[in-house]
């Protein structure tokens, strides 16, 4: 939560991304940018890392094995499933949903990024301008 | 008539008689006295004041156990059948009346009769559904119609319901609505929230659902309704929430069907471009600076092309959504020349690898405008991209906006190079339409410009083309300020509208203007 005032901290950023060459392009390009970066494959296994370690932001795929991303979302934002929940959440996906329920995960989200039309530079200043 | 004339007679005749005997009473207890006992003084006086006294005792009794006696069976009928009376009383016993019997037996009946049509009524309005039965239209309706009362309990099912959810109508009576209907809401605007926020605030209110997923607890099967609510408080039949179900299961699944093809298609194809962007900045970034100018070039070129692939997925899918008439636009209020700015920055790299430079004119005194920031910003990459590809080898294009004389903001895109014979301008806004003469040299899939068209009308803007062949083409199209476009859209204070490439939506549900 502390919004980089604390630079000797990086902060740590959570990838639940299934494809493989996007997550390690994402990884590479904010690690870089001085993150700290975790990539999960699995959604399952993603959501419970998300619930038990403390990250600053999670990058969260919409198409992802064993459970939606939209699940995830609802269960990262729900009080009574995940009492302690600080990161921001970010949608990174390519794809594409009725506008309806887009608006309806945008609203959850604290961002919603459609993958092919940003660069992994892009999303680094993206994530840079979340806090400020 | 009859039986009133023969009580009367009855009634003269016991009334004679009761007299009758009350005056023979006085006049034997007079000749006893005087005749028979005969006594005189203060005796006679004594045995004579008892007349008056057997009168009195005589009189009233035989007159309340003769003269009385049907208005007491009549009152007895009408206790009997009293409700809300604490004490028990039974019915009359009619062979035990000897006066007017006729006519007390026909009135009693009479009393029974009312009461029952009294209860019938009472009855039916207990349990509307008795009522509504009856009710031609409501059981006729091939909708499914659910009535509910105050407590959100089933109180009347029409046949239809049977047939679209499964179970017979009888079986959903008496049970609370939701518990009864699994039905699953797309939003938090639910039937139960509706309802929340209409008692006690109104006295009638409508409501409309989209896409309500009805299914029956433990029935595997569910449907997708329209639903329709109607709430009237306090209701005296006890109808307070009317629902109407209308199925378009098959409609949402094939717009589904028909958007989750392109919606895949476009997901397979961003998959890979989103890593080819990403590699080729990758290369560019920690490569670049080792490379030649022709390397370098190629580079910038290859950058251009895969967002122009970008670009053109996006296209691709908002046809798809235009033609399923699911292109919603959230119009918000916008900085203008912000967006302008954005859309040529990110386009400028595209030029640049062509030798183009996009300069701009912007007037200063634009207003906020109302746009999807978007789908408008589809529009000028199109009609840049356009231009890119039409220069000809020409150098400059120029982007300008300004307010025009309808208080409209106009944006116009301008090149020098092939320009477009008058023959074919009429038709470069129809879909898949391409020129043939150089269709040869340059790419494309004729969806742009019916794309831009789409999405300016949508905005409620127009959009136009002026050109000169070998001098080169200008596209202009308009917008609204907020402000008119807010007036337009009687959105009042709301900070944004909803539209489709059709017409208006307000709170999600389509209405044209």
């Amino acid at each position: 939560m502390d919004s980089g005032t604390t630079p000797t901290t990086p902060k740590r950023v959570l990838c639940i991304e299934d494809e493989h060459f996007i997550s390690e392009l994402y990884a590479r390009a904010l690690t870089k940018a001085g993150y700290q970066v975790d990539v999960q494959l699995d959604g399952q296994k993603g959501l419970a890392v998300a619930q038990t370690d403390v990250y600053d932001i999670i990058l969260l795929d919409l198409m992802i094995p064993n459970i939606t991303g939209i699940e995830v979302l609802r269960t990262l934002r729900d009080p009574r499933q995940t009492p302690k929940m600080h990161a921001k959440i970010i949608i990174t996906t390519n794809l594409e949903q009725r506008e309806d329920v887009r608006a309806d995960i945008e609203q959850q989200a604290d961002g919603y990024l459609v993958k092919a039309e940003i660069t992994p530079r892009e999303l680094v200043e993206f994530l840079s301008h979340l806090d400020a | 008539m009859g039986y009133l004339q023969s009580f009367i007679r009855q009634f003269r005749a016991r009334l004679f008689l009761i007299i009758l005997i009350n005056n023979a009473l006085i006049v034997a207890d007079w000749y006893i006295v005087d005749q028979v006992v005969k006594l005189t003084g203060l005796w006679a006086l004594l045995a004579i004041s008892a007349m008056p006294l057997i009168t009195l005792g005589v009189i009233p009794w035989l007159s309340t156990n003769i003269l009385v006696q049907p208005t007491k069976f009549l009152w007895q009928a009408i206790l009997h059948i009293a409700p809300h009376t604490t004490n028990d009383v039974g019915a009359p016993k009619l062979e035990q009346l000897h006066l007017g019997r006729e006519l007390v037996t026909n009135l009693i009946n009479q009393v029974y009769q009312l009461a029952s049509v009294v209860q019938g009524v009472e009855q039916s309005n207990a349990s509307p559904s008795q009522d509504l039965h009856t009710n031609f239209v409501a059981s006729s309706l091939p909708l499914p119609l659910l009535v509910l009362d105050k407590a959100e309990t089933i109180v009347y099912a029409n046949e239809s319901t049977s047939k679209y959810l499964g179970k017979p109508a009888e079986e959903l009576i008496g049970q609370n609505a939701y518990t009864a209907l699994d039905m699953s809401f797309r939003s938090d605007d639910t039937l139960a929230s509706w309802l929340k926020t209409s008692k006690g605030k109104v006295v009638t209110a409508n409501h409309k659902w989209e896409r309500v997923r009805i299914g029956l607890p433990g029935q595997g099967d569910s449907l997708l309704f329209d639903l329709a609510g109607y709430y009237n408080r306090d209701n005296p039949l006890g109808y307070e929430t009317l629902l109407i179900l209308f199925d378009h299961t098959e409609v949402y699944a094939q717009d589904d069907q028909a958007m989750s093809f392109v919606a895949l298609s476009v997901h397979e194809l961003r998959t890979p471009l989103t890593l080819l962007r990403g590699y080729i900045e990758v290369f560019d970034e920690e490569l670049g600076p080792t490379l030649n100018p022709e390397l370098k070039a190629f580079m910038k070129k290859m950058d251009a092309s895969a967002q122009q692939l970008a670009a053109f997925v996006d296209n691709i899918l908002n046809v798809a959504k235009i033609e399923d008439n699911q292109l919603t636009l959230q119009l918000h209020e916008e900085n203008w020349p912000n967006v302008i700015e954005t859309v040529v920055r990110d386009l400028s790299l595209r030029a640049g690898v062509r030798g183009i430079t996009i300069k701009t004119d912007i007037a200063a005194d634009l207003p906020p405008v109302g746009v999807d920031r978007y789908s408008i910003y589809e529009v000028l990459a199109n009609l840049l991209d356009n231009a890119i590809k039409y220069s000809n080898g020409t150098d400059e294009i120029y982007v300008s906006a300004r307010l025009n004389k309808e208080g409209l903001v106009e944006t116009s895109v301008k090149d020098f190079g092939l320009g477009i014979d008058g023959s074919i301008l009429p038709h470069i806004f129809d879909k898949f339409y391409r020129n043939h003469r150089n269709r040869a040299q340059i790419g494309g899939t004729g969806l742009g410009l019916y794309l831009s068209k789409a999405i300016v009308n949508a905005h409620g803007g127009q959009i136009m083309v002026s050109s000169k062949v070998s001098e080169g083409s200008t596209f202009t199209f308009t917008v609204l300020p907020f402000t008119q476009l807010a007036d337009a859209g009687k959105a009042g204070a709301t900070p944004s509208v909803t539209r489709n490439a059709h017409g208006w939506i307000k709170n999600h549900s389509l209405y044209r203007d």
